[in-house]
């Protein structure tokens, strides 16, 4: 299969900061895709580049095989929901999806009907009087009523609340099942997505730190649960990524797989293994990259 | 073409920008011309520049075009281009539907000898010399010179920042000056105020729309680059 977007070489310098440096990916399509990272780490920049809406200061990007540049064959299969969408001033929810029915040629009214109940969407009041998790429920119901090729949402879930965000991962996994497309989830709650997303892609400071099936992001560490003296001895000679301890039971998160006679001493050994979260490990694996480059900094001084 | 097009329905979904406040102002601004015509005593005819009030809204509509229907139509996954034509279409056909409103009220004032108290809004004999026709372009040309004014201004506003757009606005302020100051030196105001009477309305009129065509250009130019 070819890859739906590739990303060679792309920086972009704003005045005084590298948002993106170097970045080079490729992406297969047909999965929902995790774009995790810091506040500033380059999401926005990345997918903006992506969509057209923001220029590159070098490097290039193909979308479908094309640059998306003033490129309406490209644009018109792809929907990018900013967090930070504007509206025309006077324009209602109901103004919105209907601009959007005229240009995503996927577009669901009956989903969209069906998400602006569950959202509880009031319609006629105009967007820039809503608030800001009915705001973002106005970005998320065009993001998934379009059913673009490929979807774009920058961090959607915006002060909606516990019970809208569920709403909006349940719809989006129903409908990515019916209708199998690409989906790229820009976000910084992990875990609330982890359980969400197929591919991981971890950007810190400008780079991409890494480029994995979620299932094997996971498989680099493992948890290990029992008597916290059992536990400590074990992971003596490893790498820890975190610990946590309630009386004398310890639970212990250490980098790096485990064979399967690993795997057999640890239980052997009255010990429990426990899945890893996913964003402990990635927090660790983003501190242990900001540490490395900054010992390399200092080598080069 | 069609995603074109469609541009110009996603500006008019909403009517009351491009309709219903243009309207109401035009509305509102007749109804105090009239009201203040009609306190001013004697019987000669009275005219005012009551008319130019929606001029200024779509002066307003230009520069909403480009800060907040543009970021929108990005999210909508529409081309520059696409957006750029669309708008102008519609900004077009706002214009025209101004220069007909301006028709109806010119009619209405002759038919009602200035609403009964000798008052024009729209009847204004020098833009009506070269009769309804020519009187439509004019309002015509001002209404869509007004909105690309607001357009390109707002454009060079977000690509380059407020001080670019000052030091534009104050570059097109000085040479303004400067052309003053050579027609006083040079002491050519009486030929010049010939000269605009013999071009008519209708002659500067048409001069205008080569000047929308030349700032559409360059509002292009820099909206290529316009980033929402």
């Amino acid at each position: 299969m070819t890859a739906v977007i590739e990303v060679n070489n792309l920086s972009k310098h704003y005045k005084d900061k590298r948002a993106l440096d170097n970045v080079s990916l490729s992406l297969e399509g047909d999965a929902i895709y995790g774009l995790l990272g810091r506040n500033g780490a380059g999401k926005t920049t990345l997918m903006s580049i992506l969509t057209a809406q923001n220029f590159a200061t070098s490097g290039d990007v193909k979308v479908f095989g094309e640059h998306p540049y003033e490129n309406a064959r490209v644009l018109s299969r792809i929907c990018f929901v900013r967090e930070s969408q504007k509206y025309p001033d006077d324009a209602t929810p109901r103004h919105a999806f209907k601009a959007a029915s005229l240009f995503f040629t996927n577009w669901d009214q009956e989903l969209a009907e069906q998400l602006i109940k569950e959202f509880q969407l009031p319609m006629k009041q105009t967007i820039k009087k809503l608030s800001r998790g009915q705001l973002s429920a106005v970005g998320v119901i065009i993001g998934l009523a379009s059913r673009a090729d490929i979807t774009f949402f920058d961090e959607p879930y915006l002060g909606l609340d516990a019970v809208a965000r569920q709403i909006f991962y349940d719809r989006l996994l129903e409908d990515y099942s019916e209708h199998p497309r690409t989906i790229i989830l820009s976000s910084h709650l992990i875990d609330e997505v982890a359980n969400l997303i197929e591919r991981v892609i971890v950007i810190d400071d400008g780079k991409i730190l890494l480029n994995e099936e979620t299932d094997a992001v996971r498989d680099r560490a493992v948890t290990v649960v029992g008597d916290s003296a059992e536990v400590d001895a074990w992971v003596a000679s490893r790498e820890v990524l975190h610990r946590d301890q309630l009386g004398r039971v310890a639970s212990v998160t250490v980098l790096g797989a485990l064979s399967s006679e690993e795997r057999a001493q640890v239980t052997a050994s009255g010990l429990d293994l426990a899945p890893v979260s996913l964003q402990q490990l990635i927090v660790r694996l983003t501190q242990k990259a900001s540490a490395e480059s900054g010992a390399e900094n200092q080598e080069v001084r | 073409m069609s995603r074109t097009l469609n541009v110009i329905r996603l500006q008019l979904i909403n009517k009351q920008t491009f309709i219903w406040v243009p309207l109401i102002v035009l509305a509102g601004a007749t109804l105090l011309s009239v009201l203040i015509y009609a306190m001013i005593p004697g019987g000669e005819p009275k005219y005012g520049g009551g008319g130019q009030a929606p001029l200024w809204v779509f002066f307003a509509v230009g520069m909403t075009a480009m800060t907040l229907t543009f970021p929108f139509s990005q999210a909508m996954s529409i081309t520059r281009r696409e957006f750029f034509v669309g708008t102008l279409i519609t900004a077009v056909l706002g214009s025209a539907f101004m220069g007909v409103l301006f028709l109806i009220g010119g009619a209405i004032e002759l038919l009602t000898d200035g609403y009964g108290v000798n008052g024009y809004v729209f009847h204004l004999p020098w833009l009506w010399e070269a009769g309804p026709l020519g009187a439509f372009i004019v309002y015509f040309t001002l209404a869509l010179f007004f909105f690309v004014v607001g357009f390109t201004g707002a454009t060079i506003y977000k690509s380059w920042g407020a001080v670019v757009i000052t030091v534009v606005g104050v570059a097109v302020g000085l040479s303004l000056i400067g052309i003053i100051y050579l027609i006083t030196r040079l002491e050519l105001w009486e030929q010049v105020w010939i000269g605009i009477l013999d071009f008519g309305a209708l002659g500067l009129a048409l001069w205008g729309l080569v000047a929308v065509a030349v700032l559409a250009g360059i509002s292009f130019l820099a909206f290529r680059r316009a980033k929402p």
